[in-house]
């Protein structure tokens, strides 16, 4: 019942992120409870015979009462990551095409804050932020302190589109800011050539980081609806153009089309994960692609 | 093509706003705001070719709407060329009037009318029309050759007067009717006495083109009986007053001559007289004594003219030869004043005698009023009640009574025979007297009576329900009426002739009142002679009674009505010159002498430039007979065709701009 908590139209209602974020993964975790596919916490993974020096707390006495042997019971959820996530704030991620739904900067918003509830209060994993345009604008360091979610939230809040992407000089600092292995997840509308998005995006991999791509699209990006001949106005650029129905209806469908395919080929084939993100589809595709890479269950 | 109100295309200068709109104002779109135009294209030139096709529709569909607009209020006409022979209704009409009798002259227009007919084209149509008194349509527009001909071989010379008048308003008639051109071919001489008095009677619509062919348009002398004054009833020969005849004869266009005038009595000239006519002028002749025998009398006066028209030559007219007539007088027994004065009156007045016999009403209830031609009750309303029985049967059969309330009528609740109701009397002797307020001329016992001068002290108040009141007082009350009961009529005097409820009896008024209503209630209106195409009433409309049949025997001998005419038929219309013989509904015989119009016999023809300008200037004689020509080119207008072409291009601007706009409306 609480699925309907995932719905961004729902979402974009409620005016505080944290309540926010509580109602989607709330909502999220009573869902995955129905799942017999799907399984996390701290939940017993092998047994392993006692060597010298082991924590002692760790025994399984009840085995060892049964057959007088020292085994040591291990959990999966032992071990702590930590979770970065890029936010693209330039001016393109403040389009929404009806009146009801979140711009796709609000979305990814809501996508970020729910992500960093359920690190942190669900893995208890570090979470940090780092909000960028051409370059990074607010740096929040990913820790597991008390008021963490608290300044990342904020750090959210203060996050409104400006400027134009330009990925190329903030990923120079993300490389700095980035010291231990963990998740990098990115929202963006990645409206640049594929090719140099994945040459930008392809160093952070290198420090043994689990690299996520999630690009936020307005399903009217896609498809764009025009009844007739009109004017276009760039929100980054503010470039005007004047456009005909029928380029949107044919040509401009099959530039976009190939820009997601070539989008999606290159991150694979960079050993990253590429998601798209439509702002009329529920947030659980995000938390759903977290859990994975968390417990490596992809 | 022209304009009507030309000063409306001044509105042309507001076209200058839907080229302002769409030629001269810069055009307004709301950008669309897009995250990237990474992967758009400019596509202005069709976009924009696209724009101006639809603008181009909607500013050619908005002029044309101004332009449309101002042309139907400049309302545009058009002139259309007289239509061709083919497409124009031939209508042919024969002058068959008295004065087309005239030498050759019917002969000759028939025969000019049988070559236009002959010349005419077989798909043409023609409608055949005869004019005398009154416009005859022998045959719709018709294209059958034959009956056209036989209509036309039909027409005979009548006896009317011809009246150009009614032709053009017959013409106008039938051009409302059929909606198409009419070509007007009129065979007449021409006659200068049918041109009515105003011009404008004989305009005809635009589309009627008149061709005129005269026949005998010379002028030629004419010799005629004018008119002929003799008594239509005659009781003594001997009577140097009334028995004599006098006849006017004129001459037309001619010159002095002594011309011989007989009196035709009965088919036998019994008196001659020569007379000199003085050069276009008039001479009278009388003959006296008039000696004619007892009954209707069929006379004439005849000229020897020896001219062209002896159709003119003749007068006729009719005496009735009879005994003095008896009129019933009953009065009350102690009076004896009022049977004095209207005997006086009576002896004074009429050419016809009337012996009066005047009895008391006590004494009257042996007395048959069916022997007399009219019956007076003076101040007599308590009669016995056999005679007052006999009363109303003698005026429902046809009799007439005359009844003078006078001061008994306030002691009877109701008036003998003529039945109304009576109250209180009018007693004006406290105020002087009353005078008399209105009097209806047109009632044949009024006809030129005038009894403003009497005084009027005492008169009965009755009720005038279902009569036609004929004199009232200044008060409003009614002082004379009539009532029709059966066929005949009962005459109410609601004062007395005794000269003490008024000075009537007195006065010189009373002489004439009592001549006319004896004339009127003997059915002798005194009229020896009357004209072709007068109406004669041959029974009351207002009968409800049914009556005997009337009969009339024409100037030819032959009975002029059906046996249904003849049970139905309020009136008859004497169409023929000649003696009619008519028994009348209630019994009575008269001879009528009708004869033509005498302005018939004046065979001046209508001057040229008269008929060029009915022509409207254009004297074009046509090709084959002589004559008059119009030509018509009018203008139509074509305003409300103009008007729907405007409903059109609204129609279509309004589907053109709601759909620009719904587009705009969703790409915002």
């Amino acid at each position: 019942m609480l699925q309907r908590f995932l719905d961004p139209g729902v979402l974009a209602s409620i005016s505080s992120l944290d309540l926010l974020a509580k109602t989607v993964v709330d909502g999220f975790v009573a869902g995955l409870h129905r799942s017999p596919d799907f399984g996390f916490s701290s939940e017993f993974a092998e047994y392993r015979a006692y060597t010298p020096g082991d924590d002692l707390r760790h025994v399984d006495w009840n085995l060892y009462a049964r057959t007088e042997r020292c085994y040591l019971k291990r959990y999966r959820g032992d071990t702590n990551s930590q979770l970065t996530i890029l936010l693209d704030a330039s001016n393109s991620m403040d389009y929404s095409a009806a009146p009801g739904r979140p711009s796709k900067m609000d979305y990814a918003r809501f996508a970020a804050a729910s992500l960093f509830y359920l690190a942190i209060h669900n893995q208890r994993d570090a979470a940090g932020l780092i909000v960028f345009d051409d370059e990074v604008r607010n740096y929040v360091r990913p820790s597991t302190r008390q008021g963490q979610l608290h300044r990342l939230l904020a750090g959210l809040e203060q996050a409104e589109p400006r400027a134009r992407t330009d990925f190329t000089k903030p990923l120079l600092h993300f490389q700095n800011l980035l010291h231990r292995r963990g998740i990098v997840i990115m929202f963006s509308d990645f409206y640049e050539d594929p090719a140099s998005i994945v040459k930008t995006i392809e160093p952070l991999r290198y420090h043994g980081n689990e690299v996520v791509l999630f690009h936020v699209l307005d399903p009217k990006e896609i498809r764009p609806e025009l009844r007739g001949p009109a004017i276009l106005v760039d929100l980054e650029t503010d470039q005007h153009l004047e456009v005909i129905p029928e380029y949107a209806r044919h040509e401009y469908i099959r530039k976009i089309d190939n820009h997601l395919e070539q989008l999606k080929e290159r991150t694979q084939g960079a050993g990253m994960d590429y998601h798209l993100l439509m702002t009329d589809q529920p947030l659980d595709t995000t938390l759903r692609e977290y859990l994975a890479i968390r417990h490596g269950g992809r | 093509m022209g304009f009507l109100s030309p000063w409306f295309l001044l509105g042309l200068a507001a076209l200058g706003l839907p080229v302002y709109i769409h030629l001269l104002r810069r055009h307004v779109t709301t950008p669309l705001k897009f995250s990237s135009l990474m992967f758009f294209e400019r596509g202005t030139q069709s976009s924009t070719r696209h724009r101006r096709l639809r603008y181009l529709l909607l500013f050619a569909l908005r002029t044309a709407l101004l332009l449309l607009l101002v042309l139907a209020f400049a309302n545009p006409f058009v002139r259309r060329a007289a239509a061709g022979p083919s497409d124009s209704v031939l209508l042919l009409v024969v002058d068959n009037s008295f004065s087309m009798k005239a030498g050759t002259k019917f002969a000759d227009a028939k025969r000019a009318a049988l070559q236009v007919l002959a010349s005419r084209t077989r798909s043409r149509p023609a409608e055949i029309m005869a004019m005398g008194g009154r416009l005859e349509v022998l045959t719709q527009p018709i294209q059958d050759q034959a009956a056209l001909h036989s209509a036309l071989e039909s027409i005979q010379p009548g006896d009317s007067r011809a009246n150009l008048g009614e032709l053009a308003h017959g013409v106008r008639a039938l051009e409302e009717s059929l909606h198409t051109p009419i070509e007007l071919h009129l065979f007449s001489d021409m006659q200068r006495s049918g041109m009515p008095a105003n011009f404008s009677d004989v305009e005809l619509p635009p589309n009627v083109s008149v061709v005129l062919h005269p026949v005998g348009a010379v002028a030629t002398p004419n010799w005629t009986v004018e008119s002929v004054h003799a008594p239509a009833q005659l009781a003594d020969p001997k009577d140097p007053k009334v028995s004599r005849v006098q006849a006017v004869i004129a001459g037309y266009g001619t010159p002095a001559a002594s011309r011989t005038v007989s009196l035709i009595v009965n088919d036998k000239t019994i008196a001659t007289r020569k007379v000199t006519v003085p050069a276009d002028g008039r001479a009278t002749v009388e003959f006296e004594p008039l000696d004619v025998p007892y009954g209707l009398n069929r006379c004439a006066i005849r000229i020897d003219s020896a001219d062209g028209f002896p159709a003119d030559d003749l007068s006729v007219f009719s005496v009735k030869r009879s005994d003095p007539e008896r009129v019933l007088f009953v009065h009350q027994a102690g009076d004896r004043r009022s049977p004095v004065y209207f005997s006086a009156a009576l002896a004074a007045a009429t050419q016809a005698s009337f012996n009066l016999q005047s009895i008391d009403s006590d004494k009257s209830a042996d007395v048959a009023p069916s022997k007399y031609a009219f019956v007076v009750l003076s101040d007599a309303m308590t009669l016995p009640s056999i005679f007052e029985n006999a009363l109303v049967r003698y005026v429902q059969g046809g009799g007439n009574v005359l009844i003078a309330a006078g001061t008994s009528a306030a002691h009877r609740a109701h008036i003998p025979v003529f039945g109304g109701s009576t109250s209180e009397a009018h007693i004006y002797t406290r105020d002087g007297y009353a005078t008399v307020g209105q009097t209806d001329l047109a009632h044949a016992v009024m006809n030129g009576v005038s009894w403003a001068d009497a005084k009027f002290y005492y008169v009965a108040a009755v009720d005038p329900a279902q009569s036609r009141v004929i004199v009232r007082l200044t008060d409003s009350t009614p002082l004379l009426m009539e009532k029709q009961i059966g066929e005949g009529h009962v005459l109410l005097f609601a004062s007395g002739f005794d000269n003490l409820t008024n000075d009537l009896p007195v006065r010189p008024a009373f002489v004439p009142f009592v001549d006319r209503t004896a004339h009127y209630f003997s059915g002798n209106d005194n009229v020896s002679s009357r004209l072709v195409d007068s109406f004669v009433d041959l029974r009351s409309a207002a009968s409800k009674t049914p009556s005997e049949g009337v009969e009339i025997i024409g100037p030819d001998g032959r009975r002029a009505l059906s046996l249904a005419e003849a049970a139905s038929a309020q009136s008859f219309q004497l169409e023929r010159a000649g003696f009619y013989h008519i028994r009348f509904a209630n019994g009575r015989e008269a001879l009528l002498a009708v004869n033509p119009d005498r302005r018939e016999s004046n065979l001046e023809p209508i001057p040229p430039d008269l008929l060029a300008l009915w022509g409207k200037g254009s004297a074009t004689p046509t090709t084959s007979t002589p004559g008059y020509a119009r030509e018509k080119n009018p203008a139509h207008s074509i305003w409300w065709y103009v008007m729907l072409l405007v409903l059109v291009a609204a129609v279509a601007e309004s589907i053109v701009a709601s759909q620009y706009l719904g587009t705009q409306r969703e790409e915002a």
